[in-house]
C-alpha cells in the first residue's frame, strides 16, 4: 500500500485528442483528478463521453495528448512501451466490460497469467491464483472454462484476475454493463469488499447502484469533469418514508 | 441462375477489396505450374532431336571402333603402359569381319582416328579426331551446325564438346603442339555427348544400354580433320585406330549384332555401340535434368498447397465474422463457401495459365543440351496434353487446401457465425501447464501454437519440404565432388552444369515459396492472435516478449520440420539420382542449413509479429466482443 | 401504510397486540426500527372501533391495547380479502418534484438544475445506504427483498433525474462555468 497522505493516482491537465481540424475530436478534455489511497472513486456519464477513454489513459494502455499522469509517484505519461508494461504488471489491475478472458484456459489458468508474465514460477502463481479465486468465492469453480461459468463469475474470475499482483491501484470499465441484475449483485459485493478492504478503485460506470458503492462520484460529459459528489450520511430513518412507512411513522 | 449471378458478385467485390491474398494466392500457384510445365515440356524432348539427327546425318545403326594398339601390361611402377600397335592385316581383318556379316547392308569408313591433345586457350583435353574426306559421306556425315566441313588445316569440333571448351568457329586450337583453326561446328548421330564419349575397353567409361555411363575423370572430346591431316596426327606413341559406320537390314538387331561381334573387354577385337545406346545415353541430360525437375516440381507443389491453405484458412476465418454482414445481401455461411471456392479456382485457373507461359518461355533456354543434336527444342511443344495436365494440377492444389475451410464455413450455421464461436482456439493443457514453466516469450510461443494445432502442423509441413530440397541439392553436390565429377583438365562438364543451373533455379523457386509460406502464416498467427496479444500486453507483457512470442509460435513448429528434411532431402535425392546410391551431405554442411532455415524463418516471423505486437491496445480491448 | 396492513396480520390467528408489534417489526427487518410503536396500537383501536375487530382483555394482564387479544371480525375478513384483490400501487410523489422545478424557474427563486443536484445527492447517498443494508442481509431473507426493492425503485428515480438535469440544462452554455 502507499505511504499515507500521498494520491495513489494524479492527473493534471489530461487530454486525448483525434483527428484535426473540422474533424478534431477531444475525448478527454482538460481533466484534474486526484485519487487517495483506499479511496473508490466512480466515474459516471452517458455514452460517449470519453470515460473508458479516461480510464485507458489512466491505466497506460493508451498515451495521451497532452497532461501529466502520475502513478504512485511515477511519471506516466514519459514512460516508454517496456516500462508502461512493467508498471501495468506491478501495479495496476484491470477489470474489462468483457470480461477479456482467455476461452481455452480454466478460471485458474486465466487468474495466473499476470504473475507468469511478470516471471513468478509456476507454483507461486498457480497458489497465488487459487487464493484470489477463494476470495472471490469461485474456489470450487477453478478448473471450469469461461464458456462453463455464467456472466457474473466470470468478471469475478477477471476480478481476481485484476488482484493477482496486489496491485495499488484497479481500474474497472463498465464492470457490468454486460451482466444482468443477479450477475451485478455478484460484483456489487465483490467491489464492496475490496472497499473495505482499503482497495484504490477507479470504476466508471452508468449503473448507479455500481456508482452508489464509491466514496466519490464523478459526473463527465463531453470529455470533463461536470460535477462531483461525496457520497456519504443518509439514514435509514428516510429509507422507510421511501418504502412506504408513512402511516406508521408519524 | 440468380445464386451464380450472385457469388460472381461476390467473388469480383472481394478480389476488388482485397487484393493482396488474391496475388499471393497466384504467385504460389504460379510458381507450382510453371515448374511442372517445365518438366513436363521437357520430357517429350529426348526421343525426338536424336531421331532428327540420326535421319539428318544418316546414322549408322552400329558404331565400331576397331582398335590401332594394344597395350603391355607392365609391372606397376613401371610407367605408363606402353601401346603395342596391331599390325595393319590384323586390322584389316576385323574390317572385313564386320562389313561382310550377315544384316549389314552398308558400311562407310574405315576413317583414321587420332588420339590427340588440344589446346585452347591453356585448357587442355584428350581428343579423338577422326580423318574424314571432305565429300559427304553416304552413311554417317555429321551435320555442320556452323562454319564448314573440313579442310587442310582445319578442325570441326562436336558441338557438346566445343559448348564445353568454350569454342566457336574461328578460333586457334592446338592439336598435339600443331596449330588448327576451328573451321566448323557439327552433330553426329554415331557418338555419345561430351563427357560420356568413350570407348575405351576395360575403363568404366563404355556406355552400355544397362548401365548408366559413369563419366571417367578426363573425358574424350571429339573431332574432325582431313584424313591426311588425322595419318599425320597419328604417330608410334599413339597409332592410329579405325572408325567403321555400319548399317543394317534390320536396326532392331543392333544391340544383339553387337554383342555378337563386339567385345567391350578387349583390344583385338571391336568395340561395337548400337544406335538404341547412344539414343538412350544423348538423353541422359535431358533425363538428368528431368530427374530434378520432377521432384522439384512435387516439391514446389506441395509448398503451394501448403501456402494456398493457410492463406485460404485464414481468409475463412476473417470472413465467417463478416457472414453476418453478407447475410443481409441473402448470402448464407454456405454460400460464403462457395463464394470462397469460385474465387479460389479462378485464382488458380489464372495462375495455371501464368505458369504455363513461363514454363513455355523458359523451356528454350533449358533444353537446348539436346546440344549433340539437331531438334529445335525451340519450339517444345505445349501440347494439348500438357496444358489440361498442369490445369488439373492448379485446380487440384486450390481445391485441396480450400476445401477443409470452405467445408468448415458451409457447415456452421448462421447463429453461430455471427455469435462469432466459430473457430474456438483449441485446449491443450499439457501443453500450457508445461507453458507456465518458461519464460515468457516462450509460454506465450508455445500457448499460441497450442490454440491453432492445425496450423502448426501446416508450418511443419512447408519447412519440411522446403528442407528437404536444399538437403538434396546439398547432397547433389555432394555427390559431384564424391565422384569428381566436377571438372576434367579445367573443362565443364555440361551435365553437371546443366544440373546446377537447374537446380540452382529450383532452390530459388522453393525457397520464395518457402518465404511467401513463412510470412504468409505469420500474418495469420498474428491476425488471429490480436486479442490474446493485446490482452497480454494489457497484462503487463512488455511488446518485445509478445514480439519473439509470435516468432517463436512459427519457429517452434519449425524445428521438427527442419528436422525431418534431412532424411526426406537425403531420400529425395536418392531417388531422383537412379541409382546414385545414398549421399549424405557433410555434418556442418547440414547444420549450416538447418541453422539458416531456422533463422530465416524467426526472421521473417520477427516483422509482422513487431508490427502486430506495437499496435494500439486500446481499440482492440474495447471493442465489443472479447 | 393503510390499517388493512395490521388487520391482514391478524388474519392468520389471534393475537396480544405486543405479538402483533414483534411480528411487523421483525418483517420490516432494519426499517423496523423506524417505525412508531404507538401507531400500532393506535390502529388496532381504530379497527375495533369501526368493527372490523374485536379485542380481548386476557386474564390477569392490564387493560392496554398491547396485552389485549385481537381477532378478526367477519366484516374483518370480508375487508382482508377485498384489500387483498386490490392492484393500486403505492404511488410515487413524481408530480410534487416536477411542480417544485416549474415553480422555482418561474418565479426566479431558485435554480431548477441546482435543485435537481441537490435531490441527486441526497438520492444517490440513501441508495449507497440501502444498497449496504441489502447487501448485508443474508440470503433470501425477506428484508432483503424489500431493501432490493428500495434500491431499484431509487435507482428508476435517479434515472429521471437525470433526464430531468438533461432537460432543464440551458442548451448553449458550456458546462465549464459550473467547475
Amino acid at each position: 500500500m502507499n505511504e499515507t497522505g500521498a494520491p495513489v493516482l494524479r492527473a493534471r491537465g489530461l487530454r486525448k485528442q483525434y483527428g484535426k481540424g473540422e474533424g478534431l475530436v477531444r475525448a478527454v478534455d482538460d481533466v484534474d483528478l486526484e485519487v487517495a489511497s483506499g479511496e473508490t472513486v466512480a466515474v459516471t456519464g452517458p455514452s460517449g463521453c470519453g470515460k473508458s477513454t479516461l480510464l485507458h489513459l489512466l491505466g497506460g494502455l493508451d498515451r495521451p495528448t497532452a497532461g501529466e499522469l502520475w502513478l504512485t509517484g511515477q511519471r506516466l505519461d514519459r514512460l516508454g512501451e517496456r516500462a508502461l508494461a512493467r508498471l501495468r504488471r506491478d501495479k495496476v489491475g484491470f477489470v474489462f466490460q468483457a470480461f477479456h478472458l482467455m476461452d481455452e484456459l480454466t478460471a485458474a489458468e486465466n487468474v495466473e497469467l499476470p504473475a507468469l508474465l511478470a516471471g513468478r514460477s509456476a507454483r507461486w502463481s498457480r497458489q497465488r491464483a487459487r487464493a484470489l479465486l477463494e476470495q472471490v468465492g469461485l474456489a470450487d469453480r477453478a478448473g471450469f472454462l469461461p464458456s462453463a461459468l455464467s456472466g457474473g463469475q466470470r468478471q469475478r474470475v477477471a476480478i481476481a484476475r485484476a488482484l493477482v499482483s496486489d496491485p495499488q491501484l484497479v481500474l474497472a470499465d463498465e464492470p457490468t454493463g454486460n451482466l444482468d441484475s443477479q450477475a451485478t449483485i455478484e460484483v456489487l459485493r465483490l467491489l464492496e469488499s475490496l472497499h473495505a478492504a482499503g482497495q484504490t478503485v477507479v470504476i466508471v460506470t452508468h449503473d448507479s447502484r455500481i456508482a452508489a458503492t464509491a466514496d466519490r462520484m464523478i459526473s463527465m460529459r463531453d470529455g470533463s469533469f461536470v460535477d462531483e459528489t461525496r457520497l456519504t450520511g443518509g439514514s435509514t430513518g428516510s429509507l422507510g418514508t421511501l418504502a412506504g412507512l408513512n402511516g406508521l411513522t408519524e | 441462375m440468380g445464386k451464380i449471378r450472385l457469388i460472381g458478385r461476390l467473388v469480383r467485390r472481394d478480389l476488388r477489396r482485397h487484393p493482396g491474398p488474391a496475388v499471393l494466392l497466384v504467385l504460389a500457384i504460379t510458381a507450382a505450374t510453371a515448374t511442372l510445365t517445365l518438366g513436363l515440356v521437357l520430357r517429350g524432348v529426348t526421343d525426338q532431336p536424336y531421331q532428327q539427327t540420326r535421319a539428318a546425318t544418316n546414322g549408322p545403326d552400329v558404331a565400331a571402333m576397331i582398335f590401332g594398339f594394344s597395350p603391355l601390361s607392365t609391372a606397376p611402377g613401371n610407367g605408363p603402359p606402353k601401346q603395342v600397335p596391331i599390325n595393319h592385316a590384323q586390322i584389316e581383318a576385323e574390317v572385313r569381319t564386320l562389313t561382310h556379316a550377315p544384316g549389314v547392308t552398308g558400311h562407310s569408313g574405315p576413317y583414321p582416328v587420332a588420339s590427340v591433345a588440344l589446346r585452347y586457350r591453356g585448357l587442355v583435353a584428350p581428343v579423338e579426331a577422326e580423318g574424314r574426306a571432305q565429300a559427304p559421306a553416304s552413311i554417317e556425315q555429321p551435320k555442320v551446325i556452323t562454319g564448314t566441313w573440313v579442310r587442310p588445316g582445319g578442325v570441326v569440333l562436336e558441338r557438346t564438346f566445343a559448348e564445353a571448351l568454350g569454342a566457336s568457329v574461328g578460333d586457334r586450337v592446338t592439336l598435339d603442339g600443331r596449330p588448327y583453326q576451328v573451321v566448323g561446328i557439327a552433330v553426329t548421330a554415331a557418338g555419345l555427348p561430351y563427357p560420356n564419349m568413350c570407348y575405351y575397353p576395360g575403363g568404366n567409361c563404355v556406355y552400355d544400354l544397362q548401365d548408366n555411363a559413369i563419366p571417367s575423370d578426363a573425358s574424350n572430346g571429339f573431332a574432325w580433320v582431313t584424313e591426311a591431316g588425322a595419318r599425320s596426327l597419328g604417330s608410334a606413341k599413339a597409332p592410329l585406330s579405325y572408325f567403321l559406320n555400319l548399317k543394317l537390314r534390320n536396326p532392331a538387331t543392333a544391340p544383339a549384332f553387337a554383342n555378337r561381334y563386339g567385345n567391350k573387354a578387349s583390344f583385338t577385337v571391336p568395340t561395337l555401340i548400337p544406335w538404341q545406346a547412344i539414343q538412350t545415353g544423348s538423353g541422359l541430360l535431358v533425363q538428368d535434368e528431368q530427374s530434378v525437375l520432377s521432384p522439384g516440381a512435387w516439391l514446389a507443389g506441395l509448398l503451394a498447397i501448403a501456402s494456398v491453405a493457410v492463406l485460404a484458412g485464414g481468409r475463412m476465418a476473417e470472413r465467417i465474422r463478416r457472414v453476418g454482414l453478407l447475410k443481409a445481401v441473402g448470402a448464407t455461411p454456405g454460400t460464403v463457401a462457395l463464394v470462397l471456392l469460385a474465387e479460389n479456382l479462378t485464382l488458380a485457373l489464372i495462375a495455371a495459365a501464368a505458369g504455363l507461359a513461363i514454363g513455355w518461355g523458359t523451356a528454350p533456354l533449358v533444353a537446348s543440351p539436346g546440344a549433340a543434336l539437331v531438334g529445335t527444342p525451340g519450339a517444345p511443344a505445349v501440347t494439348l496434353q500438357i496444358a489440361a495436365e498442369v490445369v488439373a494440377v492448379a485446380l487440384v492444389v486450390a481445391l485441396v487446401s480450400t476445401l477443409v475451410p470452405a467445408i468448415r464455413g458451409a457447415r456452421t450455421s448462421t447463429v453461430s457465425a455471427l455469435a462469432d464461436t466459430a473457430r474456438p482456439p483449441r485446449r491443450r493443457p499439457r501443453m500450457i501447464a508445461l507453458s507456465a514453466r518458461l519464460p515468457v516469450p516462450l509460454l506465450l510461443g508455445l500457448r499460441l501454437v497450442a490454440r491453432r494445432p492445425r496450423r502448426a502442423l501446416l508450418s511443419a509441413a512447408s519447412v519440411a519440404v522446403t528442407a528437404a530440397g536444399i538437403v538434396a541439392v546439398l547432397a547433389f553436390h555432394t555427390s559431384v565432388h564424391l565422384n569428381g565429377f566436377g571438372e576434367s583438365g579445367g573443362l565443364g562438364n555440361p551435365v553437371v552444369d546443366r544440373d546446377e543451373q537447374m537446380l540452382t533455379v529450383l532452390t530459388v523457386v522453393l525457397v520464395a515459396l518457402a518465404v511467401l509460406n513463412a510470412v504468409c502464416a505469420a500474418w495469420a498467427t498474428v491476425l488471429d492472435a490480436r486479442h490474446a496479444s493485446a490482452l497480454a500486453r494489457a497484462l503487463g507483457a512488455t511488446p518485445p516478449q509478445v514480439t519473439e512470442g509470435i516468432a517463436a509460435a512459427q519457429v517452434l513448429p519449425s524445428v521438427p520440420g527442419a528436422l525431418l528434411g534431412i532424411p526426406l532431402g537425403i531420400g529425395l535425392f536418392d531417388v531422383a539420382a537412379q541409382g546414385a546410391g545414398v549421399v549424405v551431405p557433410p555434418a556442418w554442411w547440414l547444420a549450416a542449413a538447418e541453422i539458416g532455415i531456422l533463422a530465416a524463418v524467426a526472421v521473417l516471423a520477427a516483422v509482422p509479429a513487431r508490427v502486430g505486437a506495437r499496435r494500439p491496445v486500446s481499440p482492440i480491448l474495447q471493442a465489443e466482443t472479447a | 401504510m393503510q390499517q388493512e396492513v395490521v388487520l391482514a396480520m391478524l388474519a392468520k390467528e389471534p393475537s396480544h397486540g405486543y405479538q402483533l408489534r414483534a411480528r411487523l417489526r421483525q418483517a420490516l427487518g432494519p426499517l423496523g426500527e423506524a417505525m412508531n410503536d404507538g401507531q400500532v396500537y393506535v390502529t388496532l383501536t381504530r379497527l375495533e372501533k369501526a368493527g372490523l375487530a374485536t379485542s380481548e382483555q386476557s386474564a390477569g394482564l392490564p387493560d392496554r391495547p398491547d396485552r389485549k387479544v385481537y381477532a378478526l371480525t367477519a366484516a374483518g375478513q370480508q375487508r382482508v380479502a377485498a384489500w387483498l384483490a386490490e392492484v393500486s400501487w403505492p404511488r410515487p410523489d413524481l408530480a410534487e418534484f416536477h411542480l417544485k422545478l416549474i415553480a422555482a424557474a418561474a418565479a426566479g427563486l431558485a435554480d431548477p438544475l441546482s435543485i435537481v443536484d441537490a435531490q441527486r445527492r441526497e438520492l444517490l447517498r440513501r441508495l449507497r445506504d440501502a444498497q449496504r443494508a441489502a447487501l448485508a442481509e443474508p440470503d433470501g431473507s425477506a428484508a432483503g427483498l424489500l431493501l432490493e426493492g428500495i434500491v431499484l425503485r431509487l435507482q428508476a428515480d435517479l434515472h429521471w433525474l437525470e433526464a430531468c438535469e438533461r432537460n432543464w440544462t440551458p442548451r448553449l452554455t458550456s458546462r465549464k462555468e459550473h467547475r
